[in-house]
């Protein structure tokens, strides 16, 4: 998957997968691309892909072959994990930032866990607006 | 080593694992075993009966058969992880792990075998980003 923002294009991945010359199945999709093959020639692919835009290019298994009936949108498969996918391709971006900052070997203190916003603090922004 | 990531099916997670020299463990590459396989060909009967008397060791029999279902796939893996990773705040519409009750039980199961864990949160913003992705990974190359 590529994050959103890189400058790469789903097409251009797959232009560059196949000139790899691996001999693996690929199909580009709408956010990046899928692959399928042995597991070595896999294996030696992925380096290969994430090299090319090392912290915006995100690699994970996918549970269900290409095109296959029960996934595949040409046959009206169901998409379940739409949502998930949704949601980490909105953070990439972050991601992004902190493997920048762990390549450059920035200090990331620690800063205290979100809370939710008290009731008698809603109420003054609230009367503070009304103002 | 094999680290068990939570949620099971996190592309973040799992890309951070295999990036920093560890083996992810993750439902996708479970169910790919599974779907592939010619008993599992026939939607929508995709559970085996080995997968139920799989879920039991993990759950008893009056717990529901969603969350057996679950733990017959997710159970294994905890056996065969060295470490975990949660990421708390997930989005209730996280697909195939959107069922709160396996969410507590798997958690509870990846704490009884005392692994190395470490729980982080989902990032809201780059600063968030950066102390998360700074963790995960002194803890996996702390992960010898």
């Amino acid at each position: 998957m590529i994050a959103p923002t890189s400058e790469l294009t789903p097409d251009q991945l797959t232009r560059f997968i196949h000139q790899l010359g691996y001999g693996l199945t690929i199909k580009e999709t709408c956010y990046g691309a899928n692959i399928e093959g042995p597991k070595d020639l896999v294996a030696k692919a992925v380096p290969e892909i994430r090299r090319l835009d090392p912290n915006r290019i995100f690699i994970k298994v996918r549970a269900y072959p290409i095109g296959d009936e029960r996934r595949c949108r040409a046959h009206h498969g169901s998409r379940p994990g739409f949502n998930q996918m949704e949601k980490e391709w909105k953070d990439l971006p972050l991601i992004e930032a902190g493997l920048v900052a762990a390549e450059a070997g920035e200090a990331c203190p620690t800063k205290p866990a979100r809370r939710q916003l008290p009731i008698k603090r809603l109420l003054e922004i609230a009367q503070e607006e009304m103002k | 080593m094999k680290v068990f990531i939570v949620p099971p099916n996190s592309l973040i997670l799992y890309d951070l694992v295999e990036r920093f020299g560890h083996q992810p463990l993750s439902v996708m590459g479970e169910l790919r075993e599974k779907v592939t396989q010619r008993e599992m060909e026939a939607p929508p009967l995709n559970v085996t009966q080995k997968d139920v008397m799989k879920g039991l060791k993990y759950a008893g029999i009056e717990v529901p058969s969603g969350v057996r279902g679950r733990l017959a796939i997710w159970g294994p893996m905890i056996d065969e992880a060295e470490a975990a990773i949660i990421m708390h705040d997930t989005p209730f519409t996280f697909g195939c792990v959107g069922c709160h009750r396996t969410n507590l039980m798997l958690m509870y199961l990846i704490r009884k075998k005392k692994i190395p864990t470490i729980e982080v949160d989902y990032p809201h913003d780059e600063e968030e980003g950066k102390i998360m992705v700074n963790k995960v990974k002194c803890f996996l190359e702390g992960l010898k």
